[in-house]
């Protein structure tokens, strides 16, 4: 939960400083974080993330 | 009436500092207790130590503050990564990875270890930590603050004035252009690592000549407002985050120097690197007079208090002393990144309501423990026993000439050792000084060391002296003659301590004065590339390995 108290700022921030063309950036990175979070880490993933990062 | 904990880490110099009704009441480096150097993780012991000198348990903490606004630094990394785009693309992926994976979160981390709501973990802005530290600490009034680093969030370089709420931005300068950051440059293009090689830079530039002043100046321009702009083609900090430096930095200052190859200052390669330091010195210190004569244009104060981490260049702290327009200048003794905890604590008493006790003393870290020293010491079979006067037996020793390992109360904040974890010899001995520097310390022959005199004393000894920076040692002053040759530096000038009569080592020195000396060679209780010691179990470690003559933890004399 605790957690969702800095992704809520996070938006925040970034709405707040209107820098809208990080949003796309930003879901996709979730999206994976999310995935990964949810799966355990699973290897049908982990393709996703090398490429992210 | 409020118990707030404040926090930095994640760069370097981790830290946290307990701010209970508005006094100062414990502040440590992790980089102390882990023995990690420049510690950057989250400082867990730190935390634990400040709440144990407190007395106080998590749950009655009011609020905790981070140091730093995490999110528009991760917005700083990313808009500069993209800038960067397609060259930093390798940045760009370990500096998201380190964000979104680590950095990011570290709100919850510090609620997680403390067993707090998310909700009492809040930040401040990094440069607004370091000037409310700056002011809050300052012992005069009527101050401006200004605060120089490599970055915070967006910010390098600012101007504070003080208000009710914590300080009010005045001006500022932001990233790339960036003192610290050319100055990082510069430590690593002559070998040194990046935030830890730069004392050795300003130390390294006394033996040079500044020939290279056209060079320098094209990579720092000083406008006439007092701003300053670097030629930003020539640093590549997202391409080589570790260095700095671009292939362009390289072409005008010729090849960089080898890390790793000793010094020898009579080679003409090496002499040119000394000469190299001495220009970008030279180019720092006029670039900080620039903006202390800004900061003062601009809010018409009379005294300056000074922070972030180029407020460790104590060449350009003395500069801003005499030929600055201020009457009075103080550096907060932890300007760097260690120091942004303790203001973001005194932001964080302050929102509470809490008026700022302005007095302050750096022995702010864990206590000595002589008990445990004793039986540690006996069970490694060393000798330990208690004496009656041990300023007056150590006195003893160190006029016949040796080198005493002293600990005494609570450790330092800041990175001088100024008496609590010291070693201590005779300044007017440069055998002494090379014994120490090479067989004790172990580090680069041309690096100095520093004197620790009375209050009564400065002033015969050392122009300028006592001051508001002579206190933690964060000035120079010139040598009123050649008398203390082990630890005046080769221009002639010193990183005086001066001790008044609560200090740590005001009774040692007092008892050097039956022997006919008035100060002492004061260094670090470390060996090169270690953390100065907090426990004394390391300093009983430093003592095993190092073999300086004599430890005294207190009362409690040591010998092998």
């Amino acid at each position: 939960m605790s957690r969702l108290t800095t992704l809520r700022e996070l938006i925040g921030h970034f709405i707040g400083r209107r820098k809208f063309f990080f949003v796309p950036l930003l879901i996709v990175l979730l999206v994976a974080g999310g995935l990964l979070l949810l799966t355990g880490g699973l290897s049908y993933v982990a393709p996703f993330v090398y490429t992210l990062f | 009436m409020a118990a707030v904990l404040g926090v930095s880490a994640h760069y370097h110099d981790a830290a946290a500092a307990l701010v209970v009704d508005g006094r100062i009441v414990a502040a440590q480096q992790e980089e102390r207790l882990s023995r990690v150097k420049n510690d950057p993780s989250l400082p867990r012991m730190a935390i634990d130590a400040c709440l144990a000198l407190g007395d106080i348990e998590a749950a009655a903490l009011d609020r905790v503050v981070f140091y730093e606004n995490p999110y528009r630094k991760l917005e700083r990394v990313m808009v500069g990564s993209f800038a960067a785009f397609p060259r930093g693309a390798g940045f760009f992926r370990r500096a998201l990875r380190s964000q979104l994976g680590d950095k990011l979160w570290v709100l919850d981390q510090l609620a997680a270890h403390l067993g707090v709501k998310r909700e009492r973990v809040s930040f401040v802005d990094h440069h607004q930590s370091h000037a409310a530290s700056a002011l809050d600490c300052a012992p005069f009034d009527d101050a401006v603050a200004l605060t120089i680093d490599g970055v915070g969030e967006q910010e390098s370089t600012a101007i504070w004035a003080p208000a009710d709420g914590g300080p009010r931005r005045v001006a500022s300068i932001d990233y790339p252009h960036s003192l610290g950051l050319f100055y990082a440059a510069i430590t690593a293009y002559l070998g040194f690592r990046v935030n830890e090689g730069e004392f050795k830079v300003m130390g390294l530039s006394a033996y040079g000549t500044s020939r290279f002043d056209d060079e320098v100046n094209q990579l720092l321009r000083v406008a006439a407002d007092g701003s300053f702009r670097l030629r930003t083609s020539a640093f590549d900090e997202h391409l080589r985050p570790d260095r700095a430096y671009g292939d362009e930095l390289v072409q005008l200052l010729g090849p960089a120097r080898e890390s790793q190859r000793p010094w020898d200052l009579d080679s003409g390669e090496d002499r040119r690197f000394a000469d190299l330091a001495a220009s970008a010195q030279r180019a720092l210190e006029e670039a900080v007079l620039a903006l202390g004569r800004a900061a003062h244009e601009r809010t018409g104060a009379r005294h300056l208090a000074l922070a972030g981490g180029v407020a460790l260049n104590c060449s350009a702290n003395a500069r801003l002393l005499a030929e600055g327009p201020f009457e009075r200048v103080f550096v907060q003794p932890a300007a760097g990144d260690a120091g942004g905890a303790l203001g973001a604590a005194l932001l964080g008493a302050r929102s509470e309501g809490d008026a700022i006790d302005g007095r302050f003393d750096p022995a702010l870290g864990v206590a000595a423990d002589p008990d445990r020293a004793m039986a540690v010491a006996r069970h490694l079979g060393l000798n330990a026993d208690r004496v009656d006067d041990p300023e007056r037996e150590a006195a003893e020793r160190l006029a016949g000439g040796a080198i005493v390992a002293w600990v005494r109360g609570r450790s330092e904040w800041g990175p001088r050792a100024l008496g609590q974890r010291s070693l201590l010899t005779r300044g007017d001995d440069v055998t002494l000084r090379d014994v120490l520097n090479r067989r004790i310390k172990g580090r680069e022959a041309f690096r100095p060391f520093a004197p620790v005199v009375r209050d009564e004393h400065a002033s015969a000894l050392f122009e300028g002296a006592p001051n508001d920076m002579t206190p933690a040692m964060t000035t120079v002053c010139r040598a009123m003659d050649d008398s203390l040759p082990g630890c005046t530096h080769v221009d002639g000038t010193a990183r005086v301590q001066t001790v008044g009569p609560e200090g740590a080592l005001d009774g040692l020195l007092r008892a050097m004065e039956g022997h006919g000396q008035r100060a002492l060679l004061n260094t670090s209780l470390n060996a090169a590339g270690e953390p100065l010691v907090a426990h004394v179990t390391d300093a009983l470690d430093f003592f095993v390995r190092r073999k300086p003559d004599v430890l005294y933890v207190e009362d409690v004399r040591i010998t092998r």
